[in-house]
């Protein structure tokens, strides 16, 4: 990995109260790599990824995308910058069809889009995300599966040049989540990064150039797949999360 | 692609016709109904009014902010208009959009301290915000706003009498002249309107409704355009302020800060259908005849109507009389004209929300 | 400034904070337990008041017999609004709420309207009214001293009644998990309806206390549910054990701004809504 890398995370902190819910973690996200970041519930994986997409104001620390530090800007600016972002828990805007949903994202996702270039960026979102026949629903009527291509294609739509994926697989069953896996791998061949929550081991073991291991707000591995879970303080993360469950995130 | 009407010039072309409508009605009321056509006219005038305030409300609350400001952005208007005319000589017809133009630098600065106040908390501190502007303006020198009494304010319309005219002629005159001007202002609330929902802000003040957080990973930028919509709302209401000041001849603190201002602005777009162009116009159209009956009954508590009007939307018809009139017409089309289902309950309707509830990713 | 003037306003300040607690406290009760932000609060004062103005035109009842009568009047018609529309929009995005009881208000205080007209109402001969004491330049009168009493009583027997009894154990339940575990449906829908009716009693009785105090308009209702707003955000939205302590900070704020700012006692009402609208702000921006 000589390249520059396109995603810098340093030293990010974010405290809620007493409470420390990312600290010091510290990670590079190069050019067409898919990277995961997993680890037991309330590990901070969210957190983190809503201090990169702005969401949050870290307590400290800083995130930079080629080259650029974006810890300071607002959440839409970074957007605008490449960086896409798909929710865990799919937030589709209601009052809206599909098409509108995603042409939110095609419409203010760079600054000055044209019409016909937004409706184009949507078409193609939609199209490579499976819901081009469901474009006219309403997202009242789609399920889960179609929810979560949504959340995707939405993030799509902006054009981004890192794509933060939050748990996309959660609650599919194995052939909808070997789809939305084929949909990953499609979307890198195109050129985009993609950053990844994922619980599933298997699709981060089939999905995964390199793997975050986050614990108690804290990094505890970074190394291919092979390499972390090899790693005797990740194992224990794992199996020590069936012990002390009442605790995740403190 | 289907090649098909532009729906912007389409919409924009039934508001000029809409407009060219309310041009003509003044001397057809007067031909078809003589000295009548007078109060009619007031009639109109209200309901022109009660538009143009509930379709500036709308046009804010599309972006979910559900403002309890609106008498300080009418008030601003008035006064703006009285203290220019009254201080500095300003004629009326820059007066009056000066007016407006203070409204919206006001709501600049209360929308700018207000962005992260959502809901309730939004709705409570806007109405602080007017309380606060009303005893500013209360205490300013008497020379300038003159205080708690207020002052007096020349009439826009002055016509007199030429002879062989009669006294309800006059009458009319004025009055048609303040349905002309309230026309125009509706008119430039309509465009303003159409052109918010046939452009991409349309989308974009949804998304901030719905989901502002969402909304700006999206690229959306919330702040910005929540203030521009602070700006067009307050803008509409301030100017519409500056000419009912003008129309009554006078301003005082409890008059042109008048919490029953705020509640008439927002009953009426939820009544009529919240975030649409239809939705307050219709909603003013019936609630000013309404008020008519109203005011006719009860002299002090007219506003009952209202209250009332307000809790039954909320309990019945969430969606307001646009809802319900398509409502109607998609289930006359899917059932052939069988009204099978009718009214669910209150319950069920009653929960049913004007904004997604507030949810953090 | 006169300095002299400090010891009066201090003392004026703490003697209507009592009243002040006693209203917003029942709009904390209201919001606490079942979420409801509730517009209309302040119309139960003003039915208060008118209440204890009719049974004393009517009847010659003495307010503080008419504390008896205007208590459960005031609670079935609490318990009749909440059956009657609160019930249907629990569930309802706190928008529906708002508005919802917005309109309530509205429909209450233009009762009012229609009933007794817009002019002020007292109850001018009551024999304690003009009973006054004097403590070297500082004097009470009876009837502020006894309103600041009764509402600290009533205050005091509500904290009581959230810490001791069994009612109260439940409304704290209610409001810590409002998903209810543990809880019947019937039995968080029984304490619902308590919670809002005794909400409604508390705000009447200090309806009952005003009529004698001032001469209320049924306008006077919006202006108390804003003030109670501004004590219960400052206390912490749902936090009912601080709202003694905002009623004083702004039941004080009031009177000094009253008494030691020249032509202060217009600003009254404007120093409520500066402090709501600072502390709103304020919070908001810390929030991120």
């Amino acid at each position: 990995m000589s390249a520059a890398p396109l995603l810098s995370v340093t030293g990010l902190s974010k405290s809620f109260g007493g409470l420390r819910a990312v600290h010091d973690v510290n990670f590079q996200v190069f050019p067409g790599e898919i990277f995961a970041i997993i680890g037991p519930n309330g590990a901070g994986k969210t957190t983190t990824l809503n201090l990169v997409s702005g969401l949050l104001a870290p307590s400290a620390g800083s995130v930079a995308l080629a080259g650029q530090d974006l810890t300071k800007l607002p959440s839409h600016k970074r957007c605008h910058l490449g960086l896409g972002r798909a929710f865990q828990v799919v937030q589709p805007f209601p009052e809206m069809t599909v098409l509108e949903n995603v042409l939110v994202g095609a419409q203010f996702g760079s600054p000055n889009v044209s019409a016909a270039e937004a409706n184009r960026r949507a078409e193609v979102a939609l199209e490579r995300s499976g819901l081009a026949a469901l474009r006219d629903q309403p997202v009242e009527d789609l399920n889960l599966l179609q929810e979560k291509r949504l959340e995707i294609a939405r993030a799509l739509a902006t054009k981004p040049q890192v794509l933060l994926l939050d748990e996309v697989m959660a609650g599919l069953r194995p052939a909808e989540a070997r789809l939305a896996v084929e949909l990953v791998r499609a979307v890198r061949a195109e050129g985009v990064t993609v950053v990844f929550i994922e619980h599933v081991m298997p699709v981060v073991r089939d999905l995964a150039d390199r793997v975050l291991v986050m614990d108690h707000g804290s990094e505890l591995a970074l190394g291919t797949y092979a390499e972390v879970t090899a790693n005797r303080m990740v194992i224990e993360a794992y199996l020590g999360k069936e012990e002390d469950e009442a605790e995740d995130g403190l | 692609m289907k090649r098909r009407i532009n729906p912007l010039g389409r919409d924009l072309l039934l508001a000029l016709l809409f407009f060219a409508v309310l041009l003509f009605l003044p001397p057809l009321l007067r031909a078809a109904f003589g000295r009548a056509s007078v109060s009619y006219l007031s009639l109109g005038i209200n309901a022109l009014v009660l538009a143009t305030l509930a379709l500036s409300w709308d046009l804010l609350a599309r972006t979910g902010q559900l403002s309890l400001a609106h008498a300080a952005f009418t008030g601003a208007g008035a006064y703006s208009t009285a203290i220019l005319l009254r201080m500095a000589d300003v004629p009326l017809w820059l007066g009056i959009p000066l007016g407006g133009v203070v409204a919206a630098l006001l709501a600049l600065a209360l929308g700018s301290v207000t962005l992260r106040l959502y809901g309730i908390y939004f709705a409570i501190a806007t109405l602080a915000f007017t309380e606060v502007l009303k005893t500013v303006v209360q205490e300013l020198p008497t020379k300038i706003a003159g205080g708690a009494p207020g002052m007096n304010v020349t009439a826009l319309f002055r016509p007199a009498l030429a002879p062989g005219m009669e006294r309800w002629e006059l009458a009319f005159v004025r009055n048609q002249g303040y349905f002309w001007v309230y026309a125009a202002l509706l008119l430039v609330a309509v465009v303003i309107s159409v052109f918010i929902q046939r452009s991409r802000l349309r989308s974009a003040f949804t998304a901030i409704r719905t989901n502002e957080l969402v909304a700006g990973v999206m690229g959306v930028n919330p702040a910005r355009l929540k203030l521009l919509a602070f700006v067009l709302s307050s803008f509409v209401a301030g100017t519409l302020g500056a000419v009912e000041a003008h129309r009554l001849g006078s301003v005082s603190p409890d008059g042109a800060f008048a919490v029953s201002t705020t509640v008439l602005a927002l009953v009426t777009p939820i009544f009529g259908g919240l975030y649409t162009t239809v939705g307050p116009i219709l909603g003013a159209l019936v609630l000013a005849g309404l008020e008519e009956t109203l005011k006719r009954t009860f002299a002090d508590g007219y506003l009952i109507g209202y209250g009332i009007v307000l809790v039954a939307s909320i309990l019945f018809m969430p969606r307001g009389l646009v809802g319900l009139l398509s409502g109607v017409a998609r289930r006359l089309r899917r059932h052939g004209g069988n009204l099978e289902g009718g009214m669910s309950s209150a319950r069920a309707i009653a929960d049913e929300p004007f904004t997604a509830p507030e949810e953090t990713p | 400034m006169d300095l002299s003037l400090l010891p009066q306003a201090l003392v004026s300040g703490v003697l209507a904070a009592g009243l002040y607690a006693l209203v917003s406290v029942g709009l904390a009760l209201a919001i606490g337990v079942i979420g409801i932000v509730n517009f209309a609060h302040g119309e139960f004062f003003m039915v208060g008041a008118f209440l204890a103005y009719q049974l004393f035109v009517s009847f010659g009842f003495d307010p503080l017999l008419s504390l008896l009568f205007v208590a459960p009047a005031l609670f079935v018609i609490g318990a009749i609004i909440y059956l009657s529309s609160i019930r249907f929009v629990l569930k309802a995005p706190e928008l529906n709420q708002m508005l919802l009881t917005f309109g309530v208000g509205i429909i209450l205080q233009n009762l009012a309207l229609l009933i007794w007209g817009g002019d002020p109402r007292t109850i001018a001969r009551v024999p304690y009214r003009a009973i006054g004491y004097k403590l070297g330049s500082i004097s009470v009168g009876l009837v502020p001293l006894g309103s600041f009493v009764i509402s600290l009583i009533l205050v005091a027997a509500l904290y009581w009644m959230l810490a001791r009894t069994p009612l109260g154990r439940g409304m704290r339940a209610v409001a810590q998990n409002r998903t209810g575990a543990g809880l019947v449906g019937l039995e968080v829908n029984r304490i619902y309806l308590i919670a809002f009716a005794m909400s409604a009693l508390l705000a009447g009785m200090g309806g009952v206390m005003i009529a004698v105090i001032q001469s209320p308009t049924p306008t006077i209702g919006f202006g108390f549910t804003l003030k109670a707003f501004a004590i219960v955000v400052l206390a912490g939205l749902g936090n009912i054990r601080g709202i003694t302590i905002a009623a004083i900070v702004v039941a004080l704020s009031e009177s000094l701004v009253a008494t030691m700012v020249p032509n202060g006692d217009s600003l009254r009402n404007a120093v409520f809504f500066a402090i709501i609208f600072v502390a709103l702000v304020a919070r908001s921006r810390r929030a991120f």
